[in-house]
């Protein structure tokens, strides 16, 4: 019992010095966040959609553990299928007891911008409530919204809006 | 930060001779913001220095003025190439003005004048005529540095305006606005209405959000994600200082200065949802304006200062609702259409201008703050979004993607006169008009 609290001290001080490393680690373009910040490698698609943005990897690349989640037009709605998905989501962090996750809120680029920042912070919102009642520590999840800022996808149609009306979930370390 | 060029003082300006705006004639001429009717020649300024040192002063004045009165939508700017006076020979008072020359090439008024320089000062009169009455409507002198020629021009053009329509024009201002034009984030510009001194405000590498403009148009707020979260900034135009407003966790969204400065409306985040606040200048919260389950976003205040307009899905989709700065029972203003979003309260406070989602894209509407009165404004053509008010509550800038990629635009408000302002790559939205820079 006492090791494994030394070692979670330890990995809480581990994260510390990458959060104080990120200013650096950013400019030289790794992964904030990612397995090896100061080390320069390149975490497997778990970077933020910002990081990924920044580095022109957004869209491209691997998903990370966790899958994202789509929506309808205008709704934080989670159908049955964003609830399969969520529930999957949630095992994974049963599984992984140290992981944090960021869960970023997407919308496709119709309607406004504000709007959508505020759409994108509901989703996300929705997400975080259903994982939370399924029993993963609230601490253990933040959110942020992008809104229609950091599209996956940019033709303008249906198949491409829907790709895009998401929410993402980042994991900050386990 | 370098020092951006804003002038907001040192200029000088001398008022020749008033004359009352019911003085300009107008003849079996339609006269009207969508006319695009009233014939007018603008003449390159004379230089009376004896130096090539001014460069081309005289013709960008005439640049200038000639590419805001053709935003207003009221006038017929007649071509350059025709003009018979030449700018370097002829008069310009009344009483040196061959009238006929600008007659017979169907002028009806005449905006001429003379510069001189000396150093990095430059003096400027100008007048405007009336052709068909041979006189003089208004004259202005001009006196400031070769750097505020735009704003001479600007104000001129301002000036013809009160002439011709009896309410000063709006183009002593500026337009702050966001654009990808440098890259793929978006960063924040200022511009002059005639499209000219482009400026680049942010560099962030990051994206950056709703700029809106301080009443004394010298602080300009915005959101930027900077810092990781979306945050509220000031930044001074004229210092180039830039000041973290509001880090709460979460949204920190499209502020909006009150009336008379001292307060900010904007979009918070509560239990994973967008409610609107007031904070004070340095960012300490004044008071919750709205506490519901659905998003609440986009405020914009009364010219009164005691209301807000914002955009809430509390009845199913976004609606424009109105409710008192104290807070209270919102009260719904649009019914028609299933998506309106982005309110902008007119500044003389009778309208709301807003988005709607109609016509199988996204259109600018009014409405009265009553609910009454719906109109479009734009239709058929591409999304039209964010509007915003010039100051004389005559004009509204928004972006458009009717070209293609998002453009700014200017419309009246019948929508007939709808002028484009920005051209080339990115992405150019969210414009944000500026009172008077005085």
């Amino acid at each position: 019992m006492m090791a494994v609290r030394l070692r979670a001290v330890v990995a809480l001080a581990a994260l510390l010095v990458l959060v104080s490393m990120g200013c650096s680690a950013k400019k030289k373009g790794a992964a904030a966040g990612g397995a090896g910040g100061g080390l320069g490698e390149e975490g497997l698609g778990t970077g933020s959609s910002l990081e990924r943005y920044k580095q022109g990897t957004l869209g491209t690349g691997e998903q990370g553990p966790l899958k994202d989640i789509h929506f309808a037009f205008d709704s934080a709605d989670l159908d049955e299928q964003a609830r399969t998905i969520l529930r999957d989501n949630a095992n994974w962090l049963k599984d992984h007891s140290k992981a944090k996750v960021e869960i970023e809120g997407h919308c496709d680029e119709r309607g406004t911008v504000e709007y959508n920042l505020a759409l994108g912070t509901k989703r996300a919102g929705a997400a975080k409530e259903y994982l939370v009642a399924l029993g993963v520590p609230a601490d253990r999840l933040t959110t942020i919204s992008y809104g229609e800022e950091l599209p996956l996808c940019h033709e303008h149609n249906e198949e491409c809006w829907q790709q895009n009306r998401r929410v993402h979930f980042v994991v900050l370390g386990e | 930060m370098r020092r951006l060029w804003l002038l907001l003082a040192g200029m000088n300006v001398v008022m020749m001779a008033g004359l009352r705006a019911s003085d300009a004639q107008v003849r079996g001429t339609i006269f009207g913001p969508g006319a695009r009717s009233y014939p007018i020649a603008i003449s390159p300024l004379r230089n009376l220095s004896g130096s090539s040192v001014a460069g081309d002063f005289g013709t960008q004045f005439a640049d200038i003025v000639s590419a805001d009165l053709n935003l207003s939508g009221f006038f017929k700017i007649l071509d350059r190439a025709a003009y018979i006076e030449k700018p370097e020979t002829s008069g310009y008072t009344a009483d040196n003005i061959n009238f006929d020359n600008w007659s017979v090439i169907g002028a009806l008024a005449l905006a001429k004048g003379a510069y001189s320089v000396s150093g990095d000062n430059v003096t400027a009169e100008v007048r405007l005529f009336d052709v068909y009455q041979r006189r003089q409507l208004a004259g202005v002198r001009y006196h400031g540095s070769l750097g505020e020629l735009r704003r001479m021009a600007n104000k001129f053009a301002d000036e013809i305006m009160k002439q011709f329509t009896g309410e000063r024009g709006p183009f002593d201002t500026r337009f702050a606005f966001v654009s990808t034009r440098d890259g793929k984030f978006k960063d924040v510009y200022v511009m002059s209405p005639d499209g000219g001194d482009l400026q680049q405000v942010t560099k962030t590498q990051t994206i950056n959000v709703s700029p809106s403009w301080s009443p004394d148009s010298r602080l300009l707020l915005y959101t930027s994600y900077k810092g990781g979260n979306p945050n509220l900034y000031a930044i001074d135009l004229v210092s180039g200082r830039d000041v973290l407003i509001s880090s709460r966790p979460g949204l920190n969204l499209g502020g909006r200065f009150s009336p008379d400065g001292s307060k900010i409306a904007l979009t918070i985040e509560d239990k994973g949802n967008a409610d609107i606040a007031i904070i004070d200048r340095g960012g300490d919260l004044l008071r919750r304006v709205t506490d519901s389950w659905a998003i609440d976003v986009s405020p914009t205040w009364s010219p009164d200062g005691r209301r807000l307009a914002f955009t809430s899905n509390r009845s199913g989709g976004p609606q424009i609702y109105v409710v008192g700065v104290d807070g209270g029972e919102p009260r719904r203003v649009t019914f028609t259409g299933t998506y309106n979003t982005s309110p902008a309260w007119s500044p003389k406070g009778d309208l709301i201008a807003y988005v709607s989602r109609a016509d199988g894209g996204f259109n600018l509407f009014t409405v009265k703050v009553d609910g009454s009165d719906t109109r479009q404004l734009t239709q058929a053509a591409g999304n039209n979004e964010d509007p915003s008010w010039a100051p004389d509550n005559r004009y509204i800038v928004f972006s458009s993607s009717r070209t293609g990629r998002k453009k700014l635009f200017v419309t009246d408000l019948t929508g007939s006169s709808q002028v484009q302002l920005t051209r080339g790559g990115g992405d150019d939205s969210t414009p944000a008009w500026s009172r008077w820079l005085e």
